[in-house]
């Protein structure tokens, strides 16, 4: 029953998303504008998944530290792309965090929380630069951030809620699978950035 | 209704604000009642307000009642300030500033000084009443709509606080961690947007 009643706060905020991004087109600033901001790049999407994904390999609290340090972090490196602050490589490094994450999640790499923290941080400062420079100039500033966190820790309560059908063989083949495959269309961006 | 059902209807109350501020929420629906649903449509004070109830309900019973009354005696110490006509531009900014201190010791999950949570709480309250200054078009007006402010700002941190004291089983509680984070997130780059425009 417990179980039962995680996949529904799990499941049911990924389901909603569908609804709220029907509304999206042509918005630059706000709610929906800042929501719709994540979901519009596969490379960020992809890397989000993956997050979630490797949780699920992780010891018990790992499958949600990653997601509570991810926004943190991301949040710093977005005051950083807000504020202009050089960093080299930013989309190089995006490209780079699908195959590392979509790795981890292949290889199923249980790492000690702290260490996958750092991994999972250092990428996130390179995510939320790229969102924080690109925001439009209108956008109203806290409705477009809460939107952008929020669509963000969906993304990784959606890898989590695929994350968490790994007790099953089947589900766990699926899910390193999918890992697989984010590392491969990483390669991908990667190969179209070069 | 479960506890689940509550924290999804919670974290999802975010979601409609948008659309809300877009429609003008408050024609129609009288002076006193436009105050007490003030805090509830403005982002930065919902943020605020949720940040510092969730910290106030983590760190229950260790944090009695001083925190929740700091909170209020800032509101009523901010509401006469603002009539007596001090208004400052900066009260936003405060705003976020404690959204995003509270939903970070919120994700750090520790046991913190009540001495902390009386000053944020006292921050809290005193920006969220000077960042709400009334629109109506007489005193008497104005007046009765800083009460219903006062009253809906004290009523949305204590049902906060009671939300979030009633979420005892170990994933609740991580959700609400995962949620100070996307607070704090939020409050971190919002606030910088907002000093840098």
């Amino acid at each position: 029953m417990r179980s039962l009643g995680l996949c529904f706060w799990i499941v049911v905020p990924s389901l909603l998303a569908t609804p709220v991004l029907a509304h999206t087109g042509g918005v630059s600033g706000g709610f929906v504008g800042g929501f719709a901001h994540p979901l519009f790049g596969p490379d960020h999407v992809l890397a989000m998944v993956a997050v979630g994904l490797w949780g699920a390999f992780l010891d018990a609290p790992g499958i949600f530290i990653l997601p509570i340090v991810f926004p943190l972090v991301m949040a710093f490196g977005g005051a950083l792309g807000i504020l202009n602050v050089p960093l080299l490589g930013t989309e190089a490094a995006i490209a780079i965090s699908a195959v590392v994450l979509g790795l981890m999640v292949a290889l199923a790499a249980r790492l000690p929380i702290w260490m996958a923290s750092v991994v999972v941080g250092a990428f996130a400062i390179f995510h939320g630069y790229a969102h924080g420079a690109e925001l439009p100039a209108g956008a109203d500033a806290v409705l477009y951030c809460v939107g952008f966190v929020i669509a963000t820790g969906l993304l990784h309560l959606s890898g989590i809620a695929l994350g968490l059908t790994v007790r099953w063989p089947v589900g766990n083949i699926g899910v390193r699978g999918a890992g697989a495959a984010i590392t491969c269309a990483g390669i991908v961006f990667l190969w179209r950035l070069a | 209704m479960s506890q689940a059902a509550l924290l999804v209807i919670g974290l999802f109350a975010l979601l409609p604000m948008d659309a809300a501020i877009a429609h003008a929420p408050f024609e129609g629906v009288g002076s006193f009642y436009g105050g007490l649903l003030h805090p509830l449509f403005v982002p930065t004070h919902v943020l605020a307000v949720v940040g510092t109830g969730l910290l106030m309900g983590r760190q229950a019973p260790r944090w009695r009642w001083f925190p929740p009354a700091s909170y209020v005696a800032g509101l009523a110490v901010g509401f006469a300030a603002m009539i007596s006509a001090y208004a400052p531009q900066s009260a936003g900014a405060v705003l976020l500033a404690a959204a995003a201190a509270s939903g970070a010791l919120v994700a750090l999950a520790r046991p913190l000084p009540e001495i902390l949570g009386c000053v944020l709480a006292l921050m809290t309250g005193l920006a969220l009443a000077l960042d709400s200054p009334p629109g109506g078009i007489s005193v008497r007006e104005a007046n009765v709509i800083l009460i219903g402010t006062f009253c809906g700002a004290a009523v949305l941190l204590l049902g906060v606080v009671e939300l979030t004291i009633m979420l005892r089983r170990e994933w609740q509680r991580i959700g609400v961690r995962i949620l100070g984070s996307w607070i704090a997130a939020s409050a971190i780059m919002g606030l910088t947007l907002r000093l840098t425009r």
